[in-house]
């Protein structure tokens, strides 16, 4: 380089507030409501049953132990992501491929254990109102499961090709987002479906 | 402009048009597929006119379930397939600019979103013609064309709702610095608030379709999806107070439209957000469902949904007079022809209005207004005015979309004829269906227009600068105050 001569640096970009973030908030926001009117509507159908005297499910026809084992497969996903989560910050690679790993197969498992259970449920989903909304419910939670999934693989492809360091955490925070929302949403089909029916 | 498309020199026509990801072509794809279901959804409301007005011999309809079948699917197709994508059309050909950027947040999502929207809108209209629709009075319908209407709904529901969130994003993320949330041009704001309740309340919408199409597959529906029912689960989002949600965009444009045009600022500028927010709000209308009635009382008949009603008339009117004033405050530098779009924004304000008296009086429960054609009435005048808008947003954003001028003559009379069709409600469609043909044609006309200037109207923000980066932005006007602080300083 010839003396006295400089190269300009160039322009920084500009600073962009997190995209990915700021859209996952809203894409979360839009199916947490699309579960909020579901709930709603599972509400105000199962008061006016039970205000006209009428059964809402069978006697028994819901059990508590596979409800329960469920929870306990979201709540270890929950720990497992905040474990992605904390390994992201921290660029510890390894442990959070591990973690991302263990959330998407513990999500793959949950699936695998509602249609364990509601294939031998015994409870057709023509029996009765009850049991429309509540396949429609647990039936658009494996969706949303399964979406959530599919986003941990993608996230965790992109880690392997190394963007998914400390420098990069709104791919793991945007996925958290929305794998939280998902257990979050179970919760409340655990609470007021699988244990209050 | 960025674009993600194939690469321009192997790509066919075809493959460039499926894989555009430019902000300014797909805002093009949905006013161009908007406009054209917007024509579609006026013929089916000509023939439900000509119905109803009783001519002898012109029996259009073989039956009381078809006629309900085509005026259902005006309706629907009026809102999710026409308003709603034009003003996303807008949106998406406006705001990144407004904000400073030239392209959308994940515009491959955005891209994804149109052709989905697509698909859905033409599953829909397939589905209510094979004799589905959204199910029938006297269950009169094919059960499998009412399964793939609904079908052509979700599908199109969740187009609309990708294009929300990237258009939502691109907004909130995409802002250049010094470009506030106070400062963002009002259509870019109306955006936000209409946006984000239609995230709030497409979903739910689209929670109802999933519930009525389970029940309605394979079996005989226990009750969701029995198809003298589907329609009364959907209906609260083509009528009082959804409508409001959807058409809010229209305020924006009057907003943007009328200060520059009268060569004023906004006195006040914030009042106006906070208004629109308000209107936003009053918009929710995913509460009014039949689903949520108290035994013995209608929804529509308790407290709040009459407060929602008056309040939205009394914001709606807040946002008159704000207008109003600006246009007092610049009359002097208006001249002998005010612009097109000006008059459109303007007349789009006042149905908007109009709007807001007819829900009022419509929930006064000693006029018994409910359940006669002031529902219908008060919806026509509130998509109407959306409709109004659009033309208005498009005769005064198009040179900068297209490149290419357009006849202001032309679509200043097609806006009046929809202005005058929408008025006369019922049979008034006809003129609703003369205006958007005349818009139509003037969008055509514009393809083959003349090379248009870059700012035909001296804006004010940020879609009219050449480089948004290079404007230093300190208030909601930031080429006005450019040009003030140049006047000065010369």
């Amino acid at each position: 380089m010839a003396a006295g001569t400089e190269i300009a640096p160039s322009a920084a970009p500009l600073a962009r507030p997190r995209t990915l973030l700021v859209g996952t908030a809203f894409a979360t926001g839009a199916a947490v409501m699309f579960f909020g009117a579901l709930f709603a509507l599972y509400f105000s159908v199962r008061n006016d049953t039970l205000a006209w005297g009428a059964e809402w499910f069978p006697e028994g026809a819901i059990e508590l132990k596979p409800g329960g084992s469920l929870m306990s497969t979201y709540a270890m996903a929950t720990i497992t992501m905040m474990w992605a989560h904390y390994a992201s910050r921290n660029e510890d690679r390894i442990h959070g491929y591990l973690a991302l790993g263990l959330t998407a197969l513990l999500g793959i498992a949950a699936v695998n254990q509602t249609v364990f259970y509601f294939n031998d449920i015994g409870l057709p989903i023509d029996h009765s109102v009850a049991t429309t909304l509540l396949y429609v419910i647990v039936g658009a939670h494996m969706v949303m499961t399964g979406i959530a999934v599919l986003w941990m693989g993608l996230v965790l492809l992109r880690a392997f090709g190394g963007q998914a360091t400390g420098r990069h955490q709104d791919l793991v925070i945007s996925v958290s987002i929305f794998w939280y929302s998902a257990v979050a949403v179970f919760t409340v089909i655990w609470l007021f479906i699988y244990v209050a029916k | 402009m960025t674009d993600t498309s194939l690469e321009t020199g192997d790509a066919t026509a075809l493959e460039r048009v499926v894989t555009s990801t430019d902000a300014n072509t797909l805002g093009r794809y949905w006013l161009g597929a908007g406009s054209l279901a917007l024509l579609a959804s006026l013929v089916a409301g000509v023939l439900v006119a000509l119905e109803r007005l009783d001519l002898s011999g012109a029996e259009v309809f073989g039956s009381a379930d078809e006629v309900f079948q085509f005026w259902s699917a005006h309706r629907v197709s009026l809102v999710l397939l026409a308003v709603v994508p034009i003003l996303v059309g807008l949106g998406t050909a406006v705001a990144p600019r407004q904000v400073g950027t030239d392209t959308v947040a994940f515009p491959r999502m955005a891209a994804f979103s149109f052709w989905t929207w697509l698909l859905g809108a033409g599953t829909t209209i397939t589905g209510f013609l094979i004799d589905g629709g959204l199910g029938a009075p006297d269950a009169g319908g094919q059960r499998q064309a009412v399964a793939l209407t609904m079908v052509g709904l979700l599908m199109a529901i969740l187009g609309l709702l990708g294009a929300t969130v990237s258009l939502l994003t691109t907004i909130v993320a995409g802002r250049v610095p010094g470009l506030t949330l106070r400062r963002i041009p009002l259509f870019s704001w109306t955006l936000l608030v209409s946006g984000t309740f239609w995230l709030l309340t497409l979903p739910v919408l689209a929670a109802n379709t999933v519930l009525a199409y389970v029940d309605l597959r394979g079996r005989p529906a226990v009750r969701f999806g029995a198809e003298d029912a589907i329609w009364e689960q959907l209906s609260w989002a083509f009528t009082h107070p959804q409508v409001y949600a959807f058409a809010l965009p229209l305020v924006g444009i009057a907003f943007d439209v009328v200060p520059v045009s009268v060569r004023s600022r906004l006195a006040n500028h914030d009042v106006v957000l906070a208004l629109t927010g308000a209107l936003g709000v009053l918009g929710f209308g995913a509460y009014a469902q039949t689903f949520f009635d108290t035994p013995g009382t209608p929804i529509m008949r308790e407290a709040i949904y009459v407060v929602d009603a008056f309040a939205a008339a009394v914001v709606a009117l807040a946002l008159v007079g704000g207008l109003a004033d600006t246009l007092r405050r610049g009359a002097a530098n208006l001249g002998g022809r005010p612009p097109a779009p000006m008059v459109l924004s303007v007349l789009s304000m006042l149905l908007l209005l109009g709007a807001g008296v007819a829900g009022a009086l419509r929930a006064v429960d000693p006029l018994d207004l409910l359940g006669t054609s002031a529902t219908g009435a008060q919806m026509t005048l509130t998509i109407g005015a959306a409709l109004v808008g659009a033309m208005a947003g498009t005769l005064w954003w198009g040179d900068r979309i297209f490149g290419k001028s357009s006849s202001q003559g032309l679509g200043l009379l097609a806006g009046l004829a929809a202005v005058v069709g929408v008025l006369l409600v019922g049979v008034g469609v006809v003129l609703v269906l003369v205006g958007a043909l005349g818009w139509f044609a003037n969008g055509i006309k514009r393809l083959t227009g003349a090379p248009a200037p870059a700012d035909p109207w001296g804006g004010h923000t940020l879609e009219w600068a050449d480089d948004p980066s290079s404007v230093e932005v300190t208030s909601e006007r930031p080429l006005l105050d450019a040009r003030q602080t140049e006047g000065a300083s010369a």
